[in-house]
């Protein structure tokens, strides 16, 4: 006699498949304004003090996984870093006169970058929870003033967007995450960086040749991205520029000129995109 | 025919204990996402303990474990807010299917069994993600998050799975002795 599989689990499943596609259409249509972010707001709520504690005792693990796993790469850092410190010391010499004329032509065109911006300052707190974004947490939320949207800067350049802000906490959307695109230019060349992963370079599309670009330049906010972030903000050193003949388009590559793997502390900007929707004033 | 619908079923005290398991989960992997990161991936504790869910519980209680799972995941998850439970749903359903023989099975079969089973879900989820127009998520580094996951959280596998045991099965006294009747589980 054939034993009969019961249909109960079956239908369990179906149930709670068709439960989460529900979920996912009211989530797509709410956005992050509706359920779906207060849901995640509340989360945080209630799990940042428990975060916030047990990180303090998990910390030396981390600390012991990242040494075992990365030794190779900090010693190359390391080295990478000494060199960088005597050049520095050479380049500081000059630094103080370049940054008087940076002030002054800043005040000349009324250049809207970060000086003339309030910042808040945040400390990062987690590096995200997932394995497919990449994120940073900050401990700092709306009660603080973080809006989505604001961008996020550290001492070098762009670290990348609020894209979610709770009452006490946010999510940083980093630049090289692969969903992440920026406008961006050097001198008159505007083009968009798109994140490639975590370690990667991000990739400038839509430069047509011939571009009047070199190897270590820096590319800065572009501000016109439907002013998505300010203009001025360093993005990237570009390290890759292979002009093929023939091609629609020049082969750029920029290193992020921000190490978002090392980030403690950076500053939101309390940045407002003016609205990209015609006719709204 | 009751009582082995009951079976299926979670009573109070295994509601109340899969929760606190998922509650942990959560804790833990807010924490080692922020410290255990091997070539930039982490383990998936939450599913991992759909999977554990299903490998313990059976089918209906893998895919309830993963429905709660997935949607715990998706609060923290800058990704369509349901795809976690969709995709850990199926996958702690799938591994419920093998519930019986890995039940009766050496700890080095739960282990690679949990692997096999994370693998499959992180596919699962990069496929459905791309389904829902998060392309970027069948990167090139979809290989390292498949590999690094399923090799962490096989291992994790013997610290979870016996959890999920005591969680499901609040008489874990009563089922270890018809276990142990049958004299299969070694584990």
């Amino acid at each position: 006699m054939a034993v009969r599989r019961p249909t109960r689990p079956r239908f369990v499943l179906l149930l709670l498949v068709l439960t989460a596609g529900t979920i996912i259409t009211l989530g797509y249509r709410t956005q992050a304004n509706g359920y779906v972010g207060k849901l995640k707001g509340y989360a945080s709520d209630v799990f940042t003090p428990v975060q916030t504690g047990v990180l303090d005792v998990f910390r030396p693990v981390g600390n012991f996984f990242k040494g075992a796993f990365e030794y190779g790469s900090l010693r190359r850092q390391n080295a990478a870093l000494k060199a960088e410190l005597g050049a520095a010391r050479r380049a500081g010499v000059t630094a103080a006169d370049q940054q008087r004329e940076l002030q002054t032509l800043t005040q000349l065109e009324k250049l809207p970058f970060a000086p003339s911006l309030h910042q808040i300052a945040a400390e990062v707190v987690d590096t995200g929870f997932g394995n497919y974004q990449l994120t940073l947490e900050l401990n700092r939320g709306t009660s603080a003033g973080v809006q989505v949207g604001m961008p996020v800067t550290s001492g070098e350049g762009l670290v990348g967007r609020v894209v979610q802000s709770n009452r006490s906490t946010s999510t940083v959307l980093l630049v090289t995450d692969p969903s992440s695109s920026i406008g961006v230019r050097d001198g008159s060349v505007i083009g968009v960086a798109a994140g490639q992963g975590l370690g990667q370079a991000l990739r400038v599309d839509y430069i047509f040749p011939p571009a009047k670009v070199k190897k270590h330049d820096v590319m800065v906010t572009s501000g016109l991205q439907g002013g998505l972030f300010p203009p001025g903000i360093p993005v990237g050193r570009i390290s890759r520029v292979s002009d093929h003949t023939g091609d629609l388009q020049e082969d750029i590559e920029i290193q992020p000129v921000v190490d978002v793997n090392s980030l403690e502390f950076v500053d939101v900007l309390v940045w407002e995109p003016p609205s990209t929707v015609p006719g709204s004033g | 025919m009751t009582a082995a619908v009951g079976e299926r079923r979670f009573n109070a005290v295994a509601r109340s204990r899969v929760l606190l398991a998922l509650f942990i989960a959560v804790v833990l992997q807010l924490s080692l996402g922020a410290g255990v990161r091997i070539f930039g991936v982490h383990p998936d504790l939450l599913l991992l303990v759909a999977v554990a869910g299903g490998l313990v519980g059976g089918d209906e209680r893998g895919a309830m474990v993963g429905f709660v799972a997935g949607l715990m995941a998706d609060l923290f998850l800058q990704a369509p807010f349901g795809l976690s439970a969709m995709s850990f749903t199926i996958i702690g359903f799938a591994a419920g299917i093998f519930s019986g023989t890995i039940l009766r099975a050496s700890w080095p079969l739960v282990m690679a069994g949990a692997a096999v089973a994370s693998a499959a879900g992180e596919i699962l989820y990069a496929l459905l993600g791309a389904g829902l127009g998060q392309s970027q998520m069948l990167s090139d580094h979809l290989g390292p998050i498949v590999g690094v996951v399923a090799v962490l959280n096989g291992i994790l596998a013997l610290l979870v799975v016996p959890v999920m045991r005591w969680a499901i099965f609040p008489d874990t006294e009563g089922r270890a002795g018809r276990a142990g009747r049958a004299g299969r589980r070694r584990w």
